[in-house]
């Protein structure tokens, strides 16, 4: 197992979680430092589950998870999403039936920092958002979207961002955009990020580190730099 | 003062219209921007209106007026409003089926609590002894007085519900009723945001049956029925449950048709009134929520604000 970059940000123990009694994730450990932390793995191996755990959306059923040195397994999401964990989900990551705007302040109800600040900030990762502002959420494209809850994500002034597949189903243009603005993210605002992935090359780009997954079970933790396609294909069970 | 211009029937049908609009703008704020489908509103409405009644009844006040309506009043909503807050924690986390049955169910409650507890409601036999907490002269005028007090808090409850629509707290509850686990992993505590909300409408609920209570000066188990609840619910749809003033525009074209134009002016035989027209009432109203929900789901209003955006996105 690799070494994690600096202080963990983020540990987790042992934690299993699953849905009505069947379990998903079972029993994984692992830190995540201020670094993009890629989880890759095939559909089913677990990676929406594990992030939606992370975020504290999904009750644990064992282990536990320390954010910043705290135990937060108990935690309700709030309270989680307070202390600096963003989570953006792979799927229905808007608010329908609000603004981009409205999407983005809702983001942006907790925290320190001015909204106009961070407001700021959001267009200047995502110009698009600025132009888009008055539009309905319900109404953008796929990749629209996705900046949206990205870019709601950012409003809440996140310490670690918990990314599931954000580029899934999207034009290779999009694709491309979202990997040069997780790196910016990451490099120029200091933010960690857990990243699930699909698309495993583009993902090695980026990533510091990975985990590879295989049904709920860490299959590898490795640098993404040692990562070999040997390795990726087992993890695959291809 | 002279009202001999104004019909007495008038007043008592402009009343009732008035405090449908008051119910259905909370409802607004629950199901038209919370998503939480309260099919209750009559358990809460009643509940406000029986707690008012006996406290107002019962208690020899040493007081004079207005101090014993403003406190059974007050005593009504609290109740009102402690009732929703119970069946809010009990409703929050559940499906749409588990809403509905649970809010059903609370009306029924209320119901079978007022015609059981014959001591303190009077049962069947109903309970009377109500008052206005004034008198200006003649029955119209005081009724008239009252109905031009419960617009003014009719008008209240809408001016508070524009301003949550504006305010961070409309679109909080907005994204709750989108998509609560999003709205939870933002770090919004959707459980007490609902449950309060419950509270607080359900305390509104409340007070306006203590209102009409006043306005009927006779409690009887028959006001409670599933009609008071229908009333808001067609009336919120026809008008569009997402505008602010769906609430207003829906209730006037239906319970306002209906109870004023067609019970008071129309020249129909004196026996349909007890009879047939309570039926028919019923059944055109579920005609007409069926034919809303098929051809204009959003209501008469509708969302301007997405009908404006779909209309510019087509360049019309």
């Amino acid at each position: 197992m690799s070494e994690t970059p600096g202080t963990p940000m983020l540990k987790a123990e042992a934690i299993r979680s699953g849905y009505h009694g069947v379990t998903v994730i079972k029993g994984l450990d692992f830190e995540v430092g201020n670094e993009v932390f890629a989880v890759l793995g095939a559909n089913g191996a677990g990676k929406t589950t594990l992030l939606a755990t992370l975020a504290r959306l999904i009750p644990l059923m064992g282990g536990r998870i320390q954010f910043r040195g705290e135990d937060v397994s108990d935690l309700p999401p709030y309270e989680t999403a307070g202390r600096g964990i963003g989570y953006v989900p792979q799927e229905k990551g808007v608010f329908a039936e609000l603004t981009v705007l409205e999407n983005l302040t809702v983001g942006g109800m907790i925290g320190e920092r001015s909204q106009d600040e961070r407001m700021a900030e959001v267009f200047e990762l995502f110009p698009d958002l600025e132009t888009l502002q008055t539009q309905t959420a319900g109404t953008l494209s796929g990749g629209e979207s996705r900046m949206v809850a990205a870019g709601r994500a950012m409003m809440q002034d996140p310490i670690l961002l918990l990314l599931d597949e954000p580029t899934a189903g999207l034009s290779p243009l999009y694709v491309d955009m979202f990997f040069e603005k997780i790196t910016e993210i990451h490099e120029t605002r200091g933010v960690g990020i857990v990243l699930a992935e699909q698309n495993a090359t583009k993902a090695l780009e980026v990533a510091d580190r990975v985990m590879v997954l295989s049904l709920g079970e860490a299959f590898l933790i490795e640098a993404a730099t040692e990562l070999t396609t040997k390795q990726l294909k087992e993890g695959y069970r291809i | 003062m002279n009202l001999d211009w104004l019909d007495a029937f008038l007043v008592s049908g402009l009343f009732f219209v008035v405090m449908i609009i008051g119910l259905a703008l909370l409802l607004h704020i629950q199901l038209g921007l919370a998503r939480i489908a309260n099919f209750g509103v009559v358990g809460f409405w009643g509940i406000g209106m029986y707690s008012f009644g006996v406290l107002f009844v019962k208690v020899d006040w040493p007081f004079g007026d207005p101090w014993p309506f403003l406190i059974s009043a007050a005593f009504g909503s609290v109740v009102a409003g402690l009732s929703g807050l119970l069946v809010g924690w009990l409703i929050a986390d559940l499906d749409e089926d588990g809403v509905l049955v649970g809010t059903l169910g609370f009306a029924t409650a209320v119901w079978i609590l007022a015609t059981t507890e014959q001591d303190l409601t009077g049962g069947a036999l109903g309970m009377g002894g109500l008052r206005f907490p004034y008198d200006i002269g003649t029955v119209k005028a005081n009724e008239t007085l009252w109905l031009v007090l419960l617009i003014i808090v009719v008008a209240l409850i809408l001016y508070y519900v524009h301003r949550v629509h504006r305010a961070p707290y409309g679109r909080l509850l907005t994204a709750i009723g989108d998509n609560e686990p999003l709205a939870r992993s933002l770090g919004k505590a959707t459980f007490r945001t609902k449950i309060w909300l419950f509270a607080f409408a359900s305390a509104g609920m409340g007070l306006l049956g203590a209102m009409y209570g006043v306005m009927e000066r006779f409690l009887e188990t028959a006001n409670i029925g599933i009609d008071i609840t229908l009333a808001a619910i067609v009336g919120l749809i026809l008008g569009g449950t997402a505008r602010v003033w769906g609430a207003v525009i829906g209730v006037a074209i239906s319970v306002g048709v209906f109870d004023i134009l067609v019970q008071s002016y129309l020249p129909l035989p004196r026996d349909w009134y007890s009879q047939a027209i309570p039926v028919l009432r019923e059944a055109i109203f579920g005609a007409v929520l069926i034919i809303v929900l098929l051809f204009r789901p959003l209501g008469v209003l509708g969302d301007m604000r997405r009908d404006k955006l779909m209309r510019s996105m087509h360049g019309d």
